[in-house]
């Protein structure tokens, strides 16, 4: 075999060689490319599933009587007027968080007489993010729940009552009879009202309701509750640590 | 080296990514916890990333175009540094969501410079990676081979 022939087979294997790498490249390539594609398209689908099995889409949905406009929350005292130029104070809570538990418990009363006078204007924005890292539903169905008892104008009282009972464990949440028999049952429903609340519960009718507070939430940029914000400003739960709840209104003042 | 250095940087990656996967609300909140995107691409960056961290893991550990992989790990690795450093100045108290559902978190239970520490040593791993790709037990070594013009003693399917 002469030199030139030799070096023409090598060539040419060479060349077969060249063309089977770029095939396995090209094949390795898009091969990952579909599995990433693929992974994408299961990971959106049943994390979508998941959203739909937890959360079943009630028929006739309400909203509650109380609740501001454009999923700005709720007025948790809804017979007092706002003086004019009253602060707003928007106070985002998640029923499941035991800091929420803390802060209401210290300054639930402060506020209540500061929105009762009329000297803020206080809304209640309820959020329900903290479902998804327990991995449970407590701070969804507490929050329908409190929006329900609006509907028989037990709204505030409810609310105090679902953080009265929190479990000491944080993800432990709350039981369907606790919230649809006991603390209704305890703020004095009966009759017409008690059924009214529980086909509402039962219903789920406030779910729509309370879903779009924390969507609301959310797209305001509120990522941990409790969110204390003034007139748009957010006040860090650090400015509390030395603030007595009667000296609340000096610091909303401060924050106006 | 390298191999060790792929192995753990793509492990790692596999892991937090497999972490996350499970939970997928979980870590669009964690992305929003950081306060740093647009809250319209936050639900994309979140969704996209446990998946992205176990791809790129894959890669490493495989050993598939491994100098790519390691761009794109230690690139990962670069902008979890920059975000984290990002939430430390501007004083917000978070969980880094790296291995878990992250979120806010009272400030005593920031752990800024340990995190930063590990995905410093992860970046590290990385950049070795980019600057020597080549290791035992990769892909790439059949994924490439038959390159000239060593045909002769790599590509065991053509012997002469």
């Amino acid at each position: 075999m002469s030199q030139n022939r030799r070096e023409q087979l090598r060539k040419a294997e060479q060349a077969k060689a060249n063309q089977q790498r770029l095939t396995r490249i090209i094949g390795v390539g898009a091969g990952l490319l579909v599995v990433v594609i693929v992974a994408v398209f299961a990971v959106v689908l049943i994390s979508g599933a998941n959203k739909a099995a937890t959360t079943t889409p009630a028929a006739d949905q309400v909203t509650p009587p109380h609740a501001l406009a454009d999923n700005l929350g709720i007025r948790p005292y809804p017979n007092a007027t706002p003086q004019a130029g009253a602060p707003v104070v928007d106070l985002f809570f998640d029923y499941q968080c035991p800091i929420c538990n803390q802060f209401e418990s210290i300054y639930g009363a402060a506020l209540e007489k500061l929105a009762s006078s009329g000297q803020i204007d206080l809304h209640y924005r309820p959020m329900i993010f903290l479902d998804v890292n327990l991995q449970n539903d407590s701070s969804l169905r507490a929050g329908i729940a409190a929006a329900c008892a609006d509907t028989v104008d037990k709204y505030r009282e409810y609310h105090d009552q679902v953080f009265a009972n929190q479990p000491e464990q944080e993800g432990a949440g709350y039981a369907d009879p606790l919230l649809r028999d006991t603390i209704p049952t305890k703020l004095g429903l009966t009759g017409d009202a008690l059924a009214g609340f529980q086909k509402c519960y039962d219903g789920k009718s406030t779910h729509n309701w309370v879903q779009a507070q924390e969507d609301a939430g959310a797209k305001a940029g509120v990522t941990g509750t409790p969110t204390f914000r003034v007139n748009g400003h957010d006040v860090d739960i650090k400015e509390f640590a030395n603030v007595a709840p009667e000296q609340l209104d000096t610091l909303i003042k401060k924050f106006s | 080296m390298t191999l060790v250095a792929r192995l753990i940087l793509g492990v790692t990656l596999i892991v937090a990514g497999a972490l996350k996967v499970t939970s997928i609300d979980a870590a669009i909140n964690s992305v929003r916890a950081y306060k740093l995107l647009p809250f319209e691409i936050t639900a994309l960056v979140g969704t996209a990333l446990p998946i992205v961290e176990i791809v790129i893991g894959l890669m490493l550990v495989t050993g598939t175009f491994t100098r790519l992989a390691a761009v794109l790990g230690s690139g990962l690795m670069l902008a979890f540094i920059i975000g984290i450093s990002s939430v430390w100045v501007r004083g917000i108290s978070i969980d880094c969501g790296c291995f878990a559902p992250g979120g806010a978190v009272d400030a005593s239970q920031t752990q800024y410079p340990l995190e930063v520490a590990r995905d410093l040593g992860l970046l590290i791993l990385g950049a070795w990676t980019v600057w020597r790709p080549a290791s035992p037990f990769a892909l790439d070594a059949w994924l490439f081979a038959g390159a000239e013009p060593t045909i002769t003693d790599a590509d065991q399917e053509n012997p002469r």
